[in-house]
């Protein structure tokens, strides 16, 4: 008996739950790769490769407006298949990675924007808090997934 | 909370994929009722207690057993 089941596994038909759950996650990623490299291609600079996500460079208005359309509706998308899909045990990984990243969030922003207020730091920026936030929420998704 | 579900897998001969299809949840979540570090919802608990053909109160315990409930 093995635990990993592998050769098992690759005779078992998908359930339609675990069907769902591929389907979202692999939207979410289609979706992410076609806003970066969209993103990458609107870049005049050879040298921000890989680097247009945290940058601040501006954007054309088309791009901007296409982004926010895919990120908006694919990202709901994606988590409704995704909430479909989940079973307890992620969902409470779920739960408490969200937890964690909105604390990351009540702690970190209003922090930084005092001391910024204040001139003791360099103005807010909401990209990087977002990133912060995303970063605690994957950590803690994997580790109650996975540990 | 402890459980029995290993052994009762184990007993069928059952790997944890394949107990996690029979429940239609993820084999991490398998693993991590079995290791103590996740505790089944309700609806789970029944799913699993049906499926072996047990009481829920037979696959886990609460270390109160004969403690009573006042």
């Amino acid at each position: 008996m093995t635990d990993a089941g592998n050769t098992e596994k690759a005779r078992r038909p998908m359930s339609p739950r675990r069907k769902r759950y591929w389907i979202a996650l692999g939207l979410a990623g289609v979706l992410g790769g076609i806003l970066g490299a969209w993103m990458q291609a609107t870049q005049d600079d050879p040298s921000t490769i890989g680097l247009v996500l945290i940058s601040n460079a501006p954007l054309t208005p088309t791009f901007a407006i296409g982004a926010s359309v895919i990120w908006i509706v694919g990202m709901i998308v994606s988590l409704l298949l995704y909430h479909r899909a989940v079973d307890d045990h992620e969902e409470r990984a779920y739960l408490w990675a969200g937890t964690a990243a909105w604390y990351t969030l009540t702690l970190s922003a209003p922090t930084w924007w005092v001391l910024a207020r204040a001139g003791l730091a360099p103005p807010a920026d909401a990209m990087l808090l977002f990133l912060g936030a995303l970063v605690v929420n994957a950590v803690v998704w994997l580790w109650l997934k996975y540990r | 909370m402890n459980n029995k579900l290993k052994v009762l897998r184990a007993m069928r001969n059952w790997s944890q994929a394949e107990l996690a299809d029979r429940l239609d949840v993820s084999r991490q979540a398998v693993n991590a009722i079995e290791t103590g570090k996740y505790d089944p919802s309700l609806p789970l608990a029944f799913k699993l207690a049906r499926l072996f053909d047990m009481k829920i109160e037979e696959i886990f315990d609460d270390g109160t057993e004969g403690q009573g409930n006042d």
